[in-house]
């Protein structure tokens, strides 16, 4: 037992907040080992006492208080560090050759179930999911009370441990979609686990999709409305929000708590953001198309009006609606950048006195203001930040085509577009398939 | 490989696009009529040309002559700071005279050149063309397209003007059976322009004129919408509201014949003495039936078929012989035109 303590403290001794402490209870000596960071100390001891307490005092078998404590292993050294880092507290005794695992109180590290910070709910549940997987895992299942669902955890990564929970609907999942998905986790389980594009790895997509394959969510809500379309849910510790697989093109335009209003006025708000999409991707094409290219398509009052509009303005429409974008793109990025504080003064700044003085300079025609506003409003009307971002980086292709080849580079754009989302699939899932129902994806 | 074919194809598609051609709205002039006038085979053009000036438009009168058409617009567009675009013409405006010697040249290459829109508009000027645009441009200064306004269904339009587009032109030139009719029209004196009537077009040639009464019945066979046009009669004056007009051709010992009933609702607007409905109804009838017959005659001679009446014998007359309807059969039509009026509202005050 000495020989092996001291093997474990060269192994981690070299961390100030790593303790090893000796105790006894009923004169029986043992050795707490563990992190202060992790393990709330003072509060576990007291618990410990209060477990032998609860017990007769007659108990004189070494291995019988070793059960009372926790769970008795064989002396391993990798598994006891291990152990140690996942924050147990352990218990060696003297002259075993076994040591015991205690579940201690641990110092509260997560925060609590609060509301989305990422999406907006209006009249839904306002829970969100947290960095805690366990808690994920629990309110979903909270959130979806039924029998059929069952959770698979897997630990994966070679340098750091992280865990992956991968949660389906017996009753409603295509079982070949759980099948290649256990199979690919557990194939490369190997890779470590920090970020989207690791996972993106560990499943085996492509790193050059623009469309993202997870449908990232933080609504309780829609990830129990996913388990009842037969899609799956992977929770990764420490990652605040539900990766649904597959992402669809229709998980673009609608929100499971759109069923909390009347049915037309659903079918009113999923229109208006399949608007709001087509605006995003069309408008600022349509602009550099109609007035580089293609005026003759506009009515001759309106031909005028944009003539007027941009008199004296230096640049081709195409370079002025680039540099109009992306000190755009600037401005939002700066935004998410920012403290909350900030923010506003930030939006001010770029909005009306940039907005302003661009066109006063006549650097830029006022309708561009006008086309530009119109997209940004409108990019933000897609469910899913991710989702948005992917626009907001396809309306360039059109923009590009456009000064090129008018209008007709307008519907090359959405062609290639169209190609392009018709040849992603999520493990033989095409991104434009609208039913996931067990049995009806190959009719998709 | 992959990725330099791709960036081969990349490369490729800004080299050959030729998108350095594209000229913006702003360099571009947006010619909005076009007048076409021929003097000793040399043809004179007139582009007037909205240009927009703070919140004003102001209108330029530019003329230019050549050889060709577009002989004469390439020599106004290399004394303009900018690029002429003829897409934007709305209206071409072809002088009377050289009208009557025959405007299918120019029509032919509008359709072949694409620089001038298939959907603009033709008309005809009955006056010196330059006279007329000096006149208009004074007339309609603070909004640059009143002509074309003129001409405009959700605007100036009314039933009783023919619309005539380029393509139309074209197809009655090259039509075995239908001619169209261009209206003609003039500076007004207290309008920007006065409507006389449509000039009746036969293969690209004006050969005769009817009136605008006449026009509205050419409209209403035609199966436009005369809606909002006001008959006035001796014993009132009626405001149609809807038509709608039925054909049947048939031939009779070789003879054509087509019966044509047009059914009219009227509301009635003002009346003299005391009418009854029944006399009203008498009358209007009469009133336009006289017109058409007379209209008929007189486009019956000039052999043009600006009503399309050949159409309706397309199914009976074999194609070989198609190519004679002006000429053989046409001068023979027999056409019953018959007129059903309907009045839908005697307003206020009843009639008996």
């Amino acid at each position: 037992m000495e020989s092996y303590m001291k093997e474990i403290e060269r192994r981690l001794g070299g961390n100030d907040d790593f303790f090893i402490l000796p105790d006894h209870m009923g004169g029986i000596p043992y050795v707490m080992m563990g992190f202060v960071t992790l393990i709330d100390l003072t509060r576990t001891k007291i618990a410990l006492r209060k477990n032998r307490e609860s017990l007769s005092e007659t108990i004189s078998d070494l291995t019988e208080l070793m059960a009372v404590f926790g769970d008795i292993r064989e002396f391993d050294l990798e598994e006891t560090v291990t152990m140690i880092m996942g924050g147990k507290l352990i218990l060696l005794f003297g002259g075993q050759r076994r040591y015991v695992v205690v579940d201690p109180i641990p110092i509260e590290l997560s925060r609590a179930v609060e509301s989305p910070t990422n999406e907006n709910v209006l009249q839904g549940s306002m829970s969100s999911f947290n960095e805690d997987i366990d808690t994920n895992i629990g309110i979903v299942r909270k959130q979806s009370i039924s029998k059929h669902v069952r959770v698979k955890t897997f630990l994966t990564g070679s340098e750091q441990l992280k865990k992956i929970s991968l949660l389906y609907d017996n009753c409603h999942v295509e079982p070949d979609l759980v099948d290649k998905i256990i199979k690919q986790i557990e194939s490369s389980s190997d890779n470590d686990i920090n970020n989207l594009q690791n996972l993106s790895k560990t499943m085996g997509f492509s790193s050059w999709s623009i469309i993202p394959k997870f449908y990232t969510t933080e609504l309780p809500q829609e990830a129990a409305n996913a388990l009842k379309k037969g899609k799956v849910i992977l929770f990764v510790d420490r990652l605040p929000f539900a990766l649904i697989l597959p992402n669809l093109l229709w998980d673009m335009f609608s929100l499971d708590n759109d069923r909390n209003f009347p049915l037309p006025i659903m079918y009113a708000i999923r229109i208006l953001r399949v608007i709001g999409v087509l605006t995003t991707l069309l408008a600022p094409g349509l602009y550099v198309a109609l007035v580089a290219v293609n005026p003759e398509v506009l009515r001759i009052e309106l031909a005028l009006t944009i003539a007027q509009s941009r008199e004296g303005v230096p640049y081709p429409a195409i370079v002025e609606i680039i540099f109009m974008l992306i000190i755009l793109e600037l401005i939002i990025e700066a935004s998410t950048r920012l403290p909350k504080s900030i923010g506003p003064t930030i939006t001010m700044v770029g909005g009306i006195i940039l907005g302003q003085a661009v066109v006063t300079a006549r650097l830029v025609s006022n309708l561009l203001i006008i086309v530009l506003a119109a997209t940004t409003i409108a990019n933000s009307t897609v469910v899913g930040f991710q989702n948005s971002l992917s626009i907001r980086l396809f309306k360039y292709l059109l923009v590009i085509l456009c000064s090129i080849y008018g209008v007709l580079g307008l519907l090359a754009g959405l062609v290639i577009l169209s190609a392009y989302l018709a040849s992603i699939n999520t493990f033989g899932i095409s991104y434009l398939n609208f039913n996931m129902k067990k049995g009806e994806t190959e009719n998709g | 490989m992959k990725v330099g074919k791709s960036m081969l194809a990349l490369s490729l598609v800004v080299a050959l696009c030729g998108c350095w051609d594209n000229t913006d709205i702003n360099h571009r002039v947006l010619p909005v009529v076009m007048g076409v006038s021929k003097k000793d085979s040399e043809y004179k053009i007139f582009l007037q040309i909205p240009e927009p000036i703070q919140n004003r438009t102001l209108i330029k009168i530019v003329t230019g002559s050549g050889s060709t058409i577009n002989h004469a617009v390439d020599k106004i567009s290399a004394n303009l700071e900018d690029h002429v675009d003829l897409l934007h013409v709305k209206l071409i405006l072809l002088d009377k005279k050289y009208a009557q010697s025959g405007v299918d040249d120019s029509i032919a290459d509008f359709m072949r050149g694409r620089d001038v829109s298939p959907k603009t508009l033709v008309s005809i000027c009955d006056e010196d063309m330059e006279q007329f645009f000096i006149k208009v441009k004074t007339k309609m200064e603070p909004k640059g397209t009143t002509l074309y306004d003129f001409f405009e269904k959700n605007a100036g339009w009314n039933p009783q003007i023919a619309l005539t587009r380029v393509w139309e032109v074209y197809r009655s030139i090259h039509s075995y059976t239908r001619d169209v009719a261009i209206p003609v029209i003039h500076s007004g004196t207290s309008t920007v322009v006065q409507h006389e009537g449509s000039g009746v077009i036969k293969n690209g040639k004006m050969v005769a004129q009817i009136d605008s009464d006449e026009t509205l019945l050419f409209n209403a066979f035609n199966g436009e919408s005369t809606q909002g046009k006001i008959e006035v009669m001796d014993h009132a004056s009626v405001l149609i509201t809807s038509n709608s007009i039925r054909h049947k051709g048939t031939m009779l010992d070789g003879k054509p014949y087509l019966k044509s009933k047009i059914k009219l609702k009227v509301v009635i607007q003002e009346t003299k003495g005391h009418p009854t409905s029944d006399e009203i109804k008498k009358e209007i009838e009469v009133m336009l039936k006289t017109r058409f017959d007379q209209m008929f005659v007189k486009l019956q001679a000039s052999g043009a078929d600006i009503l399309g009446t050949g159409q309706y014998f397309r199914n009976i007359i074999p194609r070989t012989q198609l190519k004679d309807w002006r000429t053989k059969y046409y001068p023979k039509l027999k056409l019953d035109f018959q007129v059903q009026a309907t009045i839908e509202n005697t307003g206020f005050t009843n009639l008996q």
